[in-house]
């Protein structure tokens, strides 16, 4: 960078041979600490940039880290399809509309890794055609439990986890692992209860067909204060016709 | 001011040191805030005598780099730069002067960067964080 315009041939300044700035040295050096400022700040928004697109693309890569994760699993279940992707997108929508998403940021890794304990399920039991017995399903219930362990030691995954082990809870305390209830059971836990089995209903099954969205939410709402949260399902019932029917 | 810390093994922690020699006070205080803002330690001179003294008188424990005015009374900035030991600390000159003899001169004389006056406050950081690495 080049200095300030000087007169080289000046004399030294009296003020200058006494030590003591000239006004118009000062009004220099005021200039270039301007520029300076202004040179700092064009450094920092260019930083903030990087880091924001390094972030995004941080962010990228856990999303389709997890969703490698869920695929795996869901590979193993018979039910496939775009289950989890949608109960995804449905989640994060109505975490939004509760104002809670900000809040729980890894709650979507949840939402995809629901059922990750499935893989220490055996095979015979996950894809057995008729009914369970009592033993088999204690095999079963064990799932959130062992997709929690999985999950429990990521710093990143609280909520994940979280949800991964509450999946199967019950508003009312009748679900499972551990029958909790109401505020017990993690808010956004709640919450994928309802979006889980909004897109179970509305999805065709080998065994029946979808029920559509409307006798979907119709069921939501009679379940709401039993299996599910009514205040989500209020929220639930105010966003369904928004959602994107085809994720 | 605290003092400067000794060798307690506190190497890497340590604050860095900057002896500023102008006998211009106004520069002296600008150029502390500059330094003290991006947490170095400063310690000043008004002339070349004082400058001298300073670093007889912390011997071993002297700054991590001086901060040096060319004109002066007495003794000059290129002849304080010339008596200043280069192996133990870096010498920035700070100048009005933009001539190459007085460039070429502060090189003879040891210093490691020039810089003109108005000087900017990055150039001067970024040269002291390239001279301590």
């Amino acid at each position: 960078m080049s200095a300030a315009p000087e007169t080289p041939e000046a004399p030294p300044d009296a003020l200058a041979a006494l030590g003591v700035s000239t006004p118009a040295a000062l009004e220099q050096q005021l200039t270039r600490f301007a520029t300076d400022v202004g040179e700092l700040y064009r450094r920092q928004k260019e930083r903030s940039e990087l880091l924001e697109e390094a972030l995004g693309q941080m962010r990228t890569t856990y999303l389709e880290t997890v969703r490698s994760m869920a695929y795996v699993v869901e590979a193993k279940d018979a039910y496939t399809g775009q289950h989890l992707e949608r109960c995804r997108v449905y989640g994060n929508a109505l975490m939004q509309a509760l104002g809670v998403a900000a809040e729980y940021p890894d709650a979507e890794y949840g939402f995809l890794l629901h059922d990750v304990g499935k893989v220490g399920v055996p095979e015979r039991i996950l894809n057995k055609p008729g009914p369970l017995t009592a033993a088999e399903w204690r095999v079963m219930r064990t799932h959130p439990i062992i997709g929690y362990q999985i999950l429990q030691g990521i710093p990143f995954m609280t909520t994940a986890a979280s949800i991964v082990r509450c999946h199967h809870e019950m508003w009312d305390g009748n679900g499972y692992p551990e029958g909790l209830k109401h505020d017990q059971i993690p808010l956004p836990a709640r919450v994928f209860q309802v979006v889980d089995a909004f897109d179970a209903m509305t999805t065709d099954r080998p065994y029946r067909a979808s029920l559509g969205v409307e006798r979907a939410a119709e069921e939501i709402a009679r379940m709401a204060g039993t299996q599910f949260d009514p205040e989500v399902c209020r929220m639930f019932a105010s966003l369904v016709d928004d959602l994107p029917q085809r994720v | 001011m605290s003092p400067p810390v000794g060798s307690g093994g506190l190497g890497a922690d340590r604050k860095r040191v900057v002896l500023v020699v102008d006998d211009d006070e106004a520069i002296r205080r600008v150029v502390r805030t500059v330094l003290e803002a991006d947490n170095f330690e400063v310690v000043e001179a008004a002339d070349g005598p004082a400058a001298l003294l300073l670093l007889d008188a912390i011997m071993g424990r002297g700054p991590d780099a001086v901060v040096l005015d060319i004109m002066m009374p007495g003794i000059d900035g290129i002849e304080v730069c010339r008596r200043i030991d280069h192996d133990k600390m870096k010498v920035i000159m700070l100048s009005a002067r933009d001539d190459g003899d007085t460039r070429e001169a502060a090189a003879k004389a040891g210093a490691d960067v020039y810089l003109t006056k108005p000087f900017s406050a990055i150039e001067l950081l970024d040269a002291l964080e390239k001279l301590a690495s």
